[in-house]
């Protein structure tokens, strides 16, 4: 009894102490947005989404949640956004803090959908150890292994794609790798397009298998650029497999640049707009060339007289 | 010209009119120390210009947000007045109203004057003058900035034959009179006066010639100013993606160059002793022009600014906040009031449209147009749709730099020097017309 007591006290004391230190780094966050709750699970697909936008958005700064390689900035360094002194603050808070920015951090009200900021906060929460529900993914021990391998094999017929993670182990025997994540992107004009869909982990023989959208435009012969790589590049290394596949909706492309148009080149003007410009010119500089020849009958006309 | 319902009765012959008109300019010893003066500035400033010219816009005020600075809200302040010529001696002069024949002279000359360094001030603001050319060679017929181009040429080439045309007859009296004058004075004024001697085929072939220049410079005065708005109202940006840019420029160009013009009268009848040709009659006339036409800027105003701001739709909302009550407010409201509002309540006032209290007032409604236009660009400029993240501090602010201030001098400058230089080889008041006006026979000796 006197030992949960002494627990209780000792985790206000914390509370109190860490709520403290937010506040000396002169963060003020009202107490309704305190109140607000992630709408969006932790499940294992938000929160490896969360930590894909966290990589592209906060990682540059904030570094590896957990390790505390930050950005040794000043006078405000970064803080570790996945140390448990940071965690104990509520969903609301951490969002608002995300929203607002302050100093060197910068703020995500406009750049980043309210989506992927809740996305961030539930991949921030599964290194929450006072978190009742752990949402984290299913430890999975892999052996040790060396020379590990991403093949990909294309069905064109059926449209998939499965890969196929493995490396070899001491005894030098060639064991498939489970559990591990792998993005599928399809290159499009700017940048790559996710088609892992919902579950894109390696199973117990180290395959994935991916169904490839049936409607996803290519080029002229429905080609696409595909590339397949493990998500995380931390377990083993840069692995990735590009390939030009056959996958796609066979698309001729149409260049908005061919056609007549207010964005196009002069020379792709529409005919309405140079038929009224030209036009316009035409007849107002005819009617000044008119006065301007008619200034030349005025010398004759002083003669006529006499 | 036109049968004036008999005003007072005058004791002018025509030689005291020839007389009155063009004795002032060539004895007028402060007119050429003003003019020595102006070139002084020009030079000096045109220094400032030289650096820009070598080391590049970065010696302005300029980054990467606010792009249209000082230069542009200038351009456009030049613009409307410009207008003023298209105003007086067209929209009136077509309506045959009579009070305007003696300064329908200097409403034109105004308007070349400031339409001409207005094309100028655009190159001022290149960074590669060189390259102007580019804009014709190049430019699509899509963007507005062909249209502008164009369309200031063409209303510089008409204001300037209406500001010649209606003068061949007293440039034929010029040829006469101003004997003194150099040989090349002599020279122009022969070219120009294109032998007229005032025979009734001259008289009425001339007026013709006029009375299309009039007409057609309504539809191009509107286009000017129409499409000067549209270089910003063309683009998606909070305080130009208005509908109503158009009119509310043109509305705005009428307040700014009839105050103008007022300013020129009282300087010209004070400084030419010109009491009884721009009598308080004209001024008292201009005075009521000036609260009609602030009225329908006012108008415009409260579409321009209440109807968002109502709303304060996102992205509006902290322009207009900025405007009404932010860092704008100062020259917002003084704009408003001091440019606007309050000179119509003083005109309306009898007293107020004396010479000298509505040139005082004037001079404030010029002041205020100018810096509405300043209030139109450079806000805007601050507030794009993406917010302004991780920029060099001198990019979020805008400050005009001492060359861009001093090449806005120049401008100035120049109109003033093109206006006085007008003012000093060409009478100010029609002679012919103004004698027509009041009866007098007119002699021109071939
Ligand atoms: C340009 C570097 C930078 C980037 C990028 C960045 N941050 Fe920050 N962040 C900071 C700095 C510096 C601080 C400390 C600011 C302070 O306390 O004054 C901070 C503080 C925070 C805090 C408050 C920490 C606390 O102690 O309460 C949160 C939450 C946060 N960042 C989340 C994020 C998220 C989420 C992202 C990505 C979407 C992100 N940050 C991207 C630099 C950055």
């Amino acid at each position: 009894m006197k030992n949960t007591i002494k627990n209780i006290a000792a985790l206000f004391l914390i509370f109190i102490f860490s709520g403290s230190l937010a506040n000396a780094q002169g963060w003020t966050v009202p107490n309704s947005a305190k109140k607000k709750q992630n709408p969006y699970e932790a499940t294992s697909k938000n929160v490896s989404t969360g930590k894909k936008i966290y990589n592209l958005h906060c990682k540059s700064c904030h570094g590896d949640p957990t390790i505390a390689n930050m950005l040794p900035l000043a006078p405000v360094a970064p803080t570790d956004l996945g140390a448990q002194n940071f965690l104990v603050q509520s969903d609301g808070e951490i969002y608002y803090k995300v929203n607002k920015g302050q100093g060197a951090m910068p703020t995500f009200e406009k750049t980043i959908s309210d989506e992927d900021k809740w996305m961030v906060i539930a991949f921030l929460r599964s290194f929450d150890k006072n978190k009742k529900v752990k949402q984290q993914v299913a430890e999975v021990k892999n052996p040790e292994v060396t020379d590990v391998k991403l093949e990909l094999n294309v069905n064109e017929a059926n449209k998939t794609l499965l890969a196929k993670l493995s490396g070899v182990t001491k005894k030098g025997k060639r064991v498939g790798l489970q559990g591990i994540e792998m993005s599928f992107l399809v290159k499009r004009s700017f940048g790559y397009l996710d088609v892992s869909g919902e579950d894109p982990y390696t199973n117990e023989k180290g395959d994935v298998k991916v169904q490839f959208p049936a409607d996803l435009p290519g080029d002229r012969e429905g080609q696409v650029n595909m590339l397949v790589k493990v998500t995380d590049d931390d377990f083993y290394g840069k692995l990735e497999e590009a390939r030009v596949v056959t996958l796609g909706v066979p698309t001729d492309p149409v260049n908005p640049l061919d056609e007549r148009a207010m964005w196009g080149t002069r020379a792709n003007a529409p005919i309405w707009i140079i038929v009224t410009f030209v036009g316009g010119v035409l007849a107002i500089w005819s009617v000044i060339f008119l006065v301007l020849f008619q200034m030349i009958k005025l010398p004759k006309l002083a003669k006529s007289k006499d | 010209m036109n049968d004036l319902p008999k005003q007072k009765e005058t004791n002018l012959s025509f030689e005291k009119i020839k007389k009155d008109i063009l004795h002032p300019m060539q004895n007028h010893k402060g007119l050429e120390l003003w003019i020595v003066f102006l070139i002084t500035v020009i030079s000096v400033c045109g220094w400032a210009y030289y650096i820009q010219l070598k080391d590049g816009l970065g010696v302005t005020g300029m980054r990467d947000y606010v792009s249209w600075g000082l230069y542009i809200a200038n351009f456009v302040f030049f613009v409307a007045v410009s207008l003023v010529g298209m105003l007086i001696s067209s929209i009136l002069g077509l309506l045959r109203i009579d009070w305007i024949t003696p300064i329908s002279r200097i409403a034109e000359i105004i308007a070349v004057a400031f339409v001409a360094v207005a094309g100028l001030v655009i190159v001022l603001d290149m960074g590669r003058p060189d390259r102007v050319l580019n804009v014709m060679i190049h430019g699509r017929f899509q963007s507005p900035i062909l249209w502008d181009v164009t369309v200031i040429t063409t209303y510089l080439t008409v204001s300037a034959l209406l500001l010649i045309l209606p003068m061949i007859p007293d440039l034929a009296i010029c040829k006469k009179e101003l004997t003194k004058a150099s040989p090349i004075m002599k020279k122009l004024y022969n070219i120009l006066s294109l032998g007229y001697i005032n025979t009734p085929e001259q008289h009425k072939h001339l007026h013709k010639m006029i009375r299309t220049l009039m007409v057609l410079i309504v539809p191009i005065g509107l286009a000017i100013h129409t499409v000067t708005s549209w270089l910003f109202a063309a683009t998606l940006r909070n305080g130009w993606d208005t509908t109503i840019f158009g009119p509310y420029f043109v509305a705005g160009a009428f307040v700014a160059g009839s105050a103008a013009l007022i300013i020129a009268m009282y300087f010209f009848r004070v400084n030419y002793k010109l009491q009884d040709y721009i009598t308080d009659l004209q001024f008292d006339k201009m005075g009521k022009l000036l609260v009609a036409v602030c009225l329908v800027y006012l108008y415009f105003n409260l579409n321009e600014f209440l109807v968002p701001g109502y709303k304060m739709k996102t992205g509006d909302d902290i322009h207009l906040k900025e405007l009404f009550y932010g860092n704008w407010a100062i020259m917002f409201w003084a704009s408003q009031l001091l440019g606007n509002i309050i000179p119509i309540i003083l005109l309306v006032n009898k007293k107020f449209r004396k010479p000298l209290p509505i040139m005082i007032i004037s001079l404030f409604v010029l002041a205020g147009a100018w810096f509405k236009r300043y209030v139109i660009v450079i806000p805007t400029m601050l507030h794009p749709h993406l917010p302004i993240q991780n920029v060099p501090e001198n990019f979020v602010h805008y400050y005009p730099s001492a060359i861009e201030i001093s090449v806005t001098v120049l401008s100035f400058a120049l109109v003033l020097l093109i206006i006085t230089v007008l003012s000093k080889i060409f009478p100010v008041v029609p002679i012919v017309e103004t004698a027509e006006s009041k009866g007098i026979e007119v002699k021109i000796d071939a």
